[in-house]
């Protein structure tokens, strides 16, 4: 096994099981921060709740080989069908619009049921439905698109890359989170629309999903080594990106500016 | 650049540690120590609160609710492909 168990284990410990996310504290103002300790942690989540019913069926241990078509339907519908928003907000990320997040979702469920006979019950169900929605949305959907996507790692503009890559984070201040803070929705949705694909889905499967490196490995068919480096580049990316939005729409965000933003606030008191 | 190395020798390798550390990639060990230096570094704590922040708001965002139809119709889709299967 991996090193993963104990991790998991010790945010338990550190956290508890209390999943709701918690607004940071502005941390870096106080004399002793108040860390939110590790709440929006996705990994303390317990891996899928229902995880453990799935080998079970009406209180009976499952025999997938014994099954019926019609038992393993009903099956499907009890497991799978619980996943239809998550895997469609996923979509959203791929497909960029509504209808074609639909038909991508839609298609992704048609041939995960298909394949269900060879889905392991008590395995991941939510990875391996990720996964069928990945390869659908790859085989599918990214052929069709004829728009040049700007968001294609071929695509990349080195001023972009170059960019994430030198960007001092030491310049931000707790300031910073409080104007990234302040965005709203669509500006969030639109930075991460706005970094290339494989960075943009390994950020959602990690941040928004809580998938372990390993399980995003799986889902989009890379290495791990890969999937690690397309979250540091792609989580640096967004911070760039709300950074920059955070500015145009002239929060007092960045650099050593904290106190001149607090004396224009001053100012407009006035 | 960072002025502290407690958690690497550069930016990129604090924030890997620090991604790590949110991931729940390392092992118990390697959290008590991170835990501990965010304790007593605001620099390396300003960066965790930054990345904390940036996730909520990224789960916030991009939490949506499938249209109404689409359970149906997938639904719909999977009785009509059954007879298929049996």
């Amino acid at each position: 096994m991996s090193t993963m168990d104990p991790a998991v284990a010790a945010m338990h410990e550190v956290a508890g099981n209390d999943a709701t996310p918690t607004k940071t504290p502005d941390a870096g103002t106080s004399g002793s921060p108040e860390r939110p300790a590790v709440q929006i942690s996705p990994m303390q989540v317990p891996a899928d709740g229902p995880a453990a019913l799935e080998t079970e069926v009406d209180g009976k241990p499952l025999d997938v080989s014994t099954e019926s078509a019609e038992e393993r339907r009903v099956r499907f519908e009890r497991d799978a069908m619980q996943y239809v928003d998550q895997l469609y907000s996923a979509a959203m990320r791929m497909a960029r619009n509504p209808s074609d997040a639909e038909d991508l979702v839609q298609e992704a469920y048609t041939k995960a049921f298909s394949a269900f006979h060879q889905y392991k019950p008590g395995t991941n169900l939510k990875a391996w439905l990720y996964r069928i929605l990945t390869n659908t949305y790859i085989n599918l959907y990214r052929k069709r698109q004829r728009e040049p996507l700007q968001s294609n790692s071929d695509t990349i503009e080195d001023w972009q890359l170059a960019r994430a890559e030198s960007h001092t984070s030491s310049g931000l201040r707790s300031a910073e989170a409080e104007a990234l803070d302040h965005l709203p929705d669509s500006d969030v949705k639109r930075a991460l629309q706005s970094i290339p694909e494989e960075f943009r889905l390994a950020v959602y499967f990690a941040d928004v999903e809580g998938f372990a490196y390993k399980e995003i490995s799986d889902i989009m068919n890379t290495p791990i080594g890969t999937v690690m480096s397309r979250l540091h580049r792609g989580r640096k990316m967004l911070r760039d990106m709300l950074a920059d939005y955070a500015a145009e729409r002239g929060f007092r965000a960045a650099t050593e500016s904290g106190a001149a933003a607090d004396s224009n606030k001053q100012e407009n008191r006035k | 650049m960072s002025d502290c190395q407690g958690l690497g020798d550069c930016d990129d390798a604090r924030m890997q540690r620090i991604y790590e550390y949110l991931d729940g990639a390392l092992t118990r060990e390697d959290i008590a120590e991170i835990k501990d230096h965010l304790d007593s570094c605001p620099e390396c704590l300003e960066q965790y609160d930054l990345e904390c922040v940036i996730r909520v708001m990224v789960k916030r965002s991009c939490t949506e609710a499938a249209p109404e139809n689409l359970k149906n119709s997938i639904l719909d889709r999977i009785h009509s492909i059954r007879t298929v299967e049996a």
